[in-house]
């Protein structure tokens, strides 16, 4: 390992030093606030440094991990999002009756998984990234069990999460293991080694199969959906922000990185499973949502649809050559961007309001009638995130989508095309609902306030979900940069 | 010599092995029905587990330091495991391999060292640190 590769590695290297730091402070200064700063500005640090290495040549670092653009760029997204996370938890734990300080270490290294996860080229990573980011996540998603305030939802989630990760996490294990079976090495380009007796390629289609359900468990894709509305609406809801925003970009990063980027030919194998699923998570997922009545369930849901739209992107990258390849591999990883600035910002909103009254944590919308005229800014913020989930012009949502529809009309994929606009105008009907609810008359008259810093981190989302869709240029340039 | 040959040369100690560990169990299991007296009675037909009673209510309370101690012994028997892969290629891997063991030893210390701090390594009840407390106190 030369002195290259590892300054490339950096971000992770910061990331993994966190948890370290705080594991020392944590042993004799307990401090809330110095405890989310040093998470805070670490988790920045890493990703201004995989940012700002944007251009450099793809380095190599041990056969296990490859830092190229790809993983600066998703790596970078990722871990602002935890930033997101640890900024917005801050408010969310101070009024908690729960030991605050070992969240960030949680947070941390659950960040750091997915940065692994991200920038994985070897089966060996990925599982290793995987199972760091997941159970940081069985931790977190239960983290408020000894609380008054919501012990039983936030148990349940936690056996929940934890029971299904497990056993999707076995299923992708086998997978990986018939993989190797056939190939004989663990590298994601199918490398079948040239020694030795080999299995037939019946072992490959039944391991990319595994390998598959393994991966849509963490995507929730219908049918392996079942978890996510439980554990989104159990969990705090700054985890569950960071279920919905880092866990599906990283998880489908990696899927990128398999299904489109390596050699091998997966995509061939999987595609008609992967389409089935893609029509199911479109059309159930948003009928699922309809009369729903929990905010965070109907986000739970609502992340199984959009997690279905960006199915397309897959299918068409198999039945077109290179350019279409580039296409898809661009508007997927738009999508991917687009749709954890929203789901950010609608999360954010969730937990400023938990963090001052708690009924908003099990997320019933009728708690939520009126709160335009009771606290502006949070209702704006809320409202806006709902019009980029469904899609609207002039937020970032819309370009997410355009880009999808673009690469399903380039691709012919007339079938998902014509589902994609079908669950768009299904999930027009239960975002404007919201954004009804929120206009009402208010019930009672509960002033909330906000603090600066809640002040702050709100702006910057909607700034960046708004600039996403008002002035998307120098995003998209600096996405096709990565993507070549 | 044939691949299929070959196989059968690598493999027959171990299915001499099998075969040999399933003559010990059928030994094992016969020889005291053959050469042991019988007698019947309730307590003979019990399973014998460490001389406990094996049955009763399954709703019982579990002192928690022995879970503690658990995991303690699994984390840092891992340690162990790792260090040995790495000890017997220390040469082969020089001192990019030490650094690496070094940082892995570190990050394990750094951990020894919370769970120090959180007191997860005194194993005494509540109630006796109260009663040491009190001690102290008097």
């Amino acid at each position: 390992m030369n002195w290259l590769a590892l300054t490339s590695l950096m971000p992770l290297l910061l990331v993994a030093s966190i948890s370290v730091i705080l594991l020392l402070l944590l042993a004799f200064i307990r401090d809330h606030k110095l405890t989310c700063w040093i998470t805070c500005l670490g988790l920045a640090m890493a990703a201004f440094w995989a940012f700002a290495d944007m251009g450099d040549a793809p380095q190599q670092v041990t056969p296990l991990l490859i830092m190229d653009d790809f993983s600066r760029l998703l790596g970078g997204t990722v871990l602002l999002v935890s930033l997101a996370c640890g900024w917005m938890s801050y408010t969310y734990l101070e009024t908690a009756d729960e030991i605050r300080e070992e969240y960030y270490i949680l947070l941390s290294l659950a960040a750091l998984g997915a940065c692994v996860l991200v920038a994985s080229n070897h089966f060996a990573s990925m599982f290793i990234g995987l199972e760091l980011m997941s159970v940081s996540l069985f931790a977190m998603v239960g983290y408020m069990a000894h609380s008054k305030q919501q012990a039983n939802m936030t148990l349940e989630a936690g056996v929940k999460y934890m029971v299904l990760s497990g056993v999707s996490s076995s299923f992708l294990l086998f997978g990986v293991a018939l993989i190797y079976a056939y190939a004989g090495n663990l590298n994601i380009d199918l490398l079948v080694a040239a020694e030795g007796p080999r299995l037939q390629s019946g072992y490959l289609v039944i391991g990319s199969a595994l390998l598959l359900v393994g991966v849509a468990f963490k995507m929730s894709w219908i049918p392996f959906h079942m978890w996510t509305p439980d554990v989104y609406q159990g969990a705090p809801a700054p985890v569950t922000g960071f279920l919905a925003g880092a866990v599906k970009v990283a998880v489908f990063a990696f899927a990128m990185r398999w299904l489109m980027m390596a050699q091998g030919g997966y995509l061939d194998l999987l595609l008609l499973g992967l389409t089935v699923m893609a029509v199911l998570s479109m059309v159930v997922g948003n009928l699922l949502a309809l009369r729903q009545n929990n905010l965070k369930r109907l986000l739970g849901y609502s992340s199984i649809a959009h997690m279905g739209y960006i199915i397309v992107t897959l299918a068409a990258s198999a039945t077109l050559g290179a350019a279409a390849l580039s296409t898809a591999l661009e508007a997927a990883a738009i999508y991917l961007i687009t749709y954890a600035s929203m789901t950010m910002l609608a999360f954010a909103v969730i937990s400023q309001l938990a963090a001052q009254d708690r009924r908003f944590e099990s997320g019933t919308l009728a708690h939520y009638q009126g709160l335009l005229y009771q606290q502006p800014l949070l209702a704006g913020a809320l409202m806006l995130a709902m019009l980029a989930l469904a899609g609207m012009p002039l937020t970032a949502g819309f370009i997410g989508k355009y880009y999808l529809v673009l690469v399903a009309v380039d691709s012919q994929l007339w079938l998902l095309l014509s589902l994609l606009v079908l669950g768009s105008s299904l999930g027009l009907y239960y975002y404007l609902r919201v954004i009804l609810v929120l206009c009402k008359t208010p019930v009672g008259d509960s002033r909330l306030t906000l603090g600066a810093s809640e002040k702050l981190l709100l702006t910057l989302l909607v700034a960046v979900t708004l600039w996403l869709g008002l002035y998307p240029t120098p995003a998209i340039q600096w996405v096709q940069l990565a993507i070549q | 010599m044939t691949y299929g040959e070959e196989l059968i040369r690598h493999i027959w100690p171990l299915a001499l092995f099998l075969v040999m560990v399933g003559g010990l169990i059928v030994l094992m299991l016969t020889l005291p029905a053959l050469l042991g007296g019988k007698r019947v009675s309730r307590a003979v037909n019990e399973p014998y587990e460490c001389g406990i009673v094996p049955v009763g209510s399954t709703h019982f309370r579990m002192p928690i330091p022995f879970y503690l101690f658990a995991i303690f012994f699994v984390i840092f028997d891992l340690e162990v495991v790792f260090l040995f892969a790495w000890a017997v290629a220390v040469k082969e891997t020089g001192w990019l391999g030490f650094t690496e063991a070094l940082i892995f030893i570190l990050i394990l210390f750094a951990a020894l060292i919370y769970l120090w701090r959180l007191g997860a390594l005194d194993w005494r009840t509540s109630r006796q640190k109260l009663d040491l407390r009190n001690l102290d106190a008097r």
